[in-house]
């Protein structure tokens, strides 16, 4: 585990994808103790651009509100939801492949007809139909969006399981007596999910940029501060004050990025410990 | 002996890969009685793999039967079958492959203590306890339960297997090539473990292997198959100084000899 994580160090990705989600996470944390009050109240004149006012680094926006506080307030709304998104849909679909596979027959082809019809459903829709009939709340957003990508998990977990079912160590298994259900979970799932793994660093970027785009339309929850809310806010006077939806914007790209270099930096080390097995 | 404790009759297995059928089994009968070992040899591919799966049940067979201890073994289902599975274990031909990567040796053989309730019904502790008499008994020291299963020799490894195969306290126990992975240095002691454990607790053997060399030294009985059926059988050192059936005799040919005192010519 030690020599996983030198490798891990060692990769630039990994490196740069480390420390931008380490500011990130330092963002969402320290958020409340740097500005206590709520990111939502107004605290000066409209519009201040940003590096102007000391006290006030990234400005204002249109109703007078702390830009900075925005952004770090909203860096919470897109980790809970990216990470938050990323379990479920892990959770789900690693369940529902392990099953798939593992039984096999028509359990199988109606569990995996069940995925294909998610799969047809652009991700983006299907959390844009289910918050607009369930009202915007972060759970419901959460849940909408771990809806559009569980389905990558199951199939990779099927896949991973229908080798694995075949391996001797499930055979001595089953002789031993061992109930079907405990060697699903015990002996297969916790072997298929490695590769499973790697997917999360994707599904955490697209739930950020799915959350924004939702925040975006107007059906993100009303009572926080998120980035693609702020977004939204800003393009009403994209002409006249662009940094309103720069900054936020910027704080999208970084996440993204480094959610993704951080999958990529887990992958290499992860493949380096395959090769040597 | 009397009643045979295993009797299989008519086993016929046939697998469908890309349009071709290829009978793994057929017609296949034989019978053991307890305590015995029956030798499985032929060359790869004749089916006794499949014999050894069948009579595990991990493969069902298309047609036949096989009744042990007078119970009709194939009719079992579910919980039944699951419960019954302990009078019947098996030891696989790669010992690294036989074991979840993840497992540590006293977890897995904790398992079949655990399912078949062998040592919780007085209390907790007495499992540890078991696991190391079980460890104990197949010539390892108590304290590799904490050990992960990767981490020990090979031979160290067929020796935990051994010991998962006994937590039961099978009748019978299927080996399948269990030997033929390992070194020949190695080779020679776990034979001599499975012949004292067979010695002491009275266990059937079906022992399955390519090389006639290692059958003789274990097996009472020896059924050579071909091609799915079963081309000759019986007691070991007869079948071996005079075969009867064509893979018989090739086998026996087959088999590695150190006569430095004759000139074969060759």
């Amino acid at each position: 585990m030690r020599r996983f994580a030198l490798r891990f160090l060692r990769s630039p990705e990994g490196m740069v994808g480390l420390v931008l989600l380490a500011c990130l996470v330092a963002m969402a944390l320290l958020a409340p103790f740097v500005f206590p009050r709520d990111p939502l109240s107004i605290v000066g004149r409209p519009l201040i651009a940003p590096f102007t006012d000391a006290s006030l680094p990234l400005g204002t926006d249109r109703l007078g509100r702390d830009v900075l506080a925005g952004l770090m307030h909203g860096a919470r709304a897109s980790l809970l939801v990216g990470v938050f998104a990323a379990l479920v849909a892990v959770a789900v679909g690693t369940v529902v492949g392990t099953v798939a596979g593992f039984a096999g027959g028509l359990i199988d082809e109606a569990l995996m007809r069940v995925v294909d019809a998610f799969q047809v459903v652009p991700a983006f829709l299907l959390a844009l139909a289910f918050v607009s009939v369930t009202g915007p709340s972060l759970p419901v957003i959460v849940f909408a969006v771990a809806l559009g990508a569980w389905t990558g998990p199951a199939r990779l977990a099927r896949a991973e399981v229908l080798s694995i079912r075949e391996r001797d160590y499930v055979a001595a298994a089953r002789a031993i007596g061992m109930h079907p259900a405990e060697i699903a979970f015990k002996e297969v799932l916790p072997n298929a999910l490695p590769p499973v793994l790697a997917l999360v660093s994707v599904i955490v970027a697209s739930a950020v940029l799915i959350e924004a785009a939702l925040s975006f339309l107007n059906l993100g929850d009303p009572n926080i501060v998120t980035w693609g809310s702020m977004i939204a806010e800003g393009r009403n006077v994209l002409r006249t004050a662009p940094f309103l939806s720069i900054v936020p914007g910027f704080g999208l790209v970084l996440t993204v990025l480094g959610v993704y270099l951080f999958g990529e930096g887990l992958v290499e080390a992860m493949a380096h410990r395959r090769g040597r097995q | 002996m009397g009643e045979p404790f295993v009797t299989a009759r008519g086993l016929r297995k046939v697998f469908h890969s890309r349009g071709r059928d290829v009978t793994a089994l057929d017609d296949v009968s034989f019978t053991l009685a307890r305590g015995e070992t029956l030798g499985l040899v032929g060359p790869s591919g004749s089916g006794k793999s499949t014999l050894a799966r069948v009579l595990m049940r991990l493969i069902e067979p298309d047609a036949g039967a096989i009744s042990i201890d007078g119970e009709d073994w194939l009719a079992l289902r579910g919980r039944a079958l699951r419960q019954r599975r302990g009078a019947i274990q098996m030891v696989f031909q790669e010992p690294l492959a036989a074991f979840n990567p993840r497992a540590t040796i006293g977890g897995a053989l904790d398992d079949p203590l655990r399912i078949h309730g062998i040592a919780d019904r007085a209390d907790r502790a007495e499992r540890p306890r078991r696991i190391a008499e079980l460890l104990e008994r197949v010539g390892l020291p108590a304290g590799f339960a904490q050990r992960a299963v990767h981490e020990v020799s090979g031979g160290q490894r067929q020796r935990v297997a051994i010991a998962r195969a006994l937590a039961t306290r099978p009748a019978l126990i299927v080996l399948d090539e269990a030997v033929s992975a390992l070194d020949v240095s190695v080779r020679g002691t776990i034979l001599e473990l499975l012949a004292d454990v067979q010695k002491s607790d009275g266990i059937a053997y079906v022992f399955v292997s390519h090389d006639l060399a290692v059958v003789r030294v274990i097996a009472h009985r020896v059924a050579i198959m071909d091609a799915g059926r079963i081309v000759e059988t019986g007691p070991t050192p007869g079948v071996i100084a005079d075969p009867q059936s064509a893979m018989g005799r090739a086998l026996v040919a087959a088999v590695p000899r150190l006569d430095f005192g004759r000139d074969d010519g060759a």
